[in-house]
């Protein structure tokens, strides 16, 4: 690996050297990439992640030097995946910056997966929000570009993560969206019945029983099949436990779901809520009395 | 599990050996205080006994059903054992010869009616048991068979973006044909310009060489 690092460095040194000396009929910015891009090369060999992410950036200057943004974008992309092993932060810049190169370029779909890849950072280190501009941006994105599929991705995460946030309204929106959208497909029209059980859950979140009768109502109309399934009859259920305000029943339905099919824990946490709201409402009637 | 059982088994023996060694040296004693006593003592070890049999018995039907079958055979033995034990004390505690031979009389008709009544208690037990057995290899097949349509859907999904995918490069495919069409046409015109210019420069080299030969010619004429 020793030998790698000092190869690498002999790249940069010439690499600089020709960028500040005179070429011969101005190829000096291409040769000067040239030797970037192997050092680089040899910095990712030798795993020092850090010095091949910076490589790859001036490599991305010489490029645009050269008026070839394309080039530009993708070691702008090689930059932020060497930092990713590294730490976040500098990655997180480096695809802004090749996003928006691919955005003039207009390889929109290109730079729609980046934005995705931003956001799954922004994920992976929790920070909800940005992750769900991100989600959101990329979500644009892929639509413009016809992707469906990854569009619908991107927006179920933002559904996720708003329903995390307690955005609830948005997240059904979304939801019902992707169940509309996902019937008229025939590889799709089986997870529509997850779908709607998400919207149904968040519905219960806002806490707002009529709506959530409603909206049952409404499911069943855009999906007949959706009154026959377990999820119809776990959020009926539920909706009756709200209303009586029985937890003891919540529990039970929820424990009788849940043996079925494991519940993962994004359904987990907001059922929590509904029970701890309804555990508040109890307490609060018991305080009236 | 059947540790607890066999710890069971272990105390059921021991007592009904005890009870049966109390029985007959009770049967021996002449009526008084002494046989009362000691048929006080046979009748709280019959309630011992009762009770391990009970404990044994929930033992062995919590515990899987292949040793479930082994033990509940046993227990069935046990139950029978004491059985015998508290007939035999019935009789010391009567302790009169007449209704002694009396109740020997009477319960060799019983007999048959008690074993049979525990006989279908047992096949009802049994019964019970395969159908709890049975709804719970249905709730098992049921719950994978939900997990095998979820893992249907995400991959009909899957499906779905690898379709996506293609028709996309099909698509992009058109395009890169067409535009190899029009680089073939850009490379053509290039060429025929390329030997054009050739033949310009070649001309004009010619013209000059032939005037330059036609000065030294008349230079070399005026002469």
């Amino acid at each position: 690996m020793g030998d790698q690092i000092a190869r690498a460095e002999e790249f940069q040194k010439k690499a600089e050297k020709k960028l500040n000396g005179w070429g011969l009929f101005g190829s000096k910015y291409e040769d000067a990439a040239d030797l970037f891009d192997k050092s680089a090369n040899s910095f990712k060999l030798a795993k020092s992640w850090d010095k091949a992410g910076s490589t790859y950036v001036k490599l991305a200057n010489c490029h645009l030097k050269l008026e070839s943004k394309h080039e530009a974008a993708q070691a702008y992309v090689d930059a932020a995946h060497s930092y990713k092993k590294a730490s976040g932060n500098e990655a997180i810049s480096c695809l802004e910056q090749a996003v928006n190169l691919f955005c003039e370029i207009g390889r929109l779909s290109m730079a729609a997966r980046y934005l995705k890849e931003i956001a799954e950072l922004y994920e992976s280190e929790q920070n909800i929000e940005q992750a769900i501009v991100y989600f959101e941006k990329s979500a644009d994105f892929f639509e413009n570009e016809e992707v469906t599929t990854s569009a619908n991705q991107c927006k179920q995460k933002v559904a996720q993560f708003a329903a995390q946030l307690e955005q609830y309204q948005k997240s059904i929106q979304i939801y019902e969206e992707i169940a509309r959208h996902s019937l008229n497909n025939n590889l799709l029209k089986y997870g529509v019945k997850g779908h709607l059980l998400n919207a149904g859950i968040c519905q219960l979140c806002k806490g707002d029983v009529v709506a959530i009768t409603n909206a049952l109502e409404r499911y069943q109309e855009l999906d007949p099949t959706f009154s026959g399934t377990r999820e119809y009859r776990f959020l009926v259920d539920i909706a009756a436990a709200i209303d009586e305000e029985d937890i003891v029943k919540f529990t039970d339905v929820v424990k009788e779901f849940d043996s079925m099919t494991p519940l993962d824990s994004w359904k987990t946490t907001l059922l929590l809520r509904v029970k701890e709201k309804l555990k508040a409402k109890e307490l609060e009637e018991d305080d009236l009395t | 599990m059947s540790e607890v059982f066999e710890g069971y088994e272990r105390q059921y023996c021991e007592l009904s050996a005890n009870l049966s060694r109390k029985c007959s040296s009770a049967g021996l004693l002449p009526p008084g205080e002494q046989k009362q006593q000691k048929v006080s003592e046979i009748k709280a070890s019959l309630d011992d006994a009762d009770v391990l049999i009970r404990k044994m018995d929930l033992e062995a039907r919590s515990l899987q059903p292949s040793a479930k079958a082994a033990l509940l055979a046993k227990l069935r033995e046990y139950k029978s054992d004491l059985n015998k034990l508290k007939r035999e004390f019935k009789r010391i505690a009567s302790s009169n010869a007449d209704q002694a031979s009396r109740e020997d009389l009477l319960e060799s008709g019983m007999a048959g009616a008690h074993m049979a009544s525990a006989d279908q208690r047992e096949r009802m037990a049994m019964s019970v048991e395969r159908l709890n057995q049975s709804s719970d290899k249905i709730m098992e097949s049921r719950r994978t068979m939900l997990e095998t349509e979820e893992i249907g859907a995400s991959i009909l999904q899957d499906l779905h973006q690898q379709r996506e995918t293609l028709l996309h490069s099909h698509q992009k495919l058109h395009g890169v044909d067409d535009a190899i069409d029009k680089s073939k046409k850009v490379l053509t015109a290039m060429s025929r310009r390329m030997t054009k210019n050739k033949w310009i420069i070649f001309s004009i080299i010619g013209a000059l060489v032939v005037s330059i030969i036609f000065i030294l010619f008349y230079k070399f004429s005026h002469h």
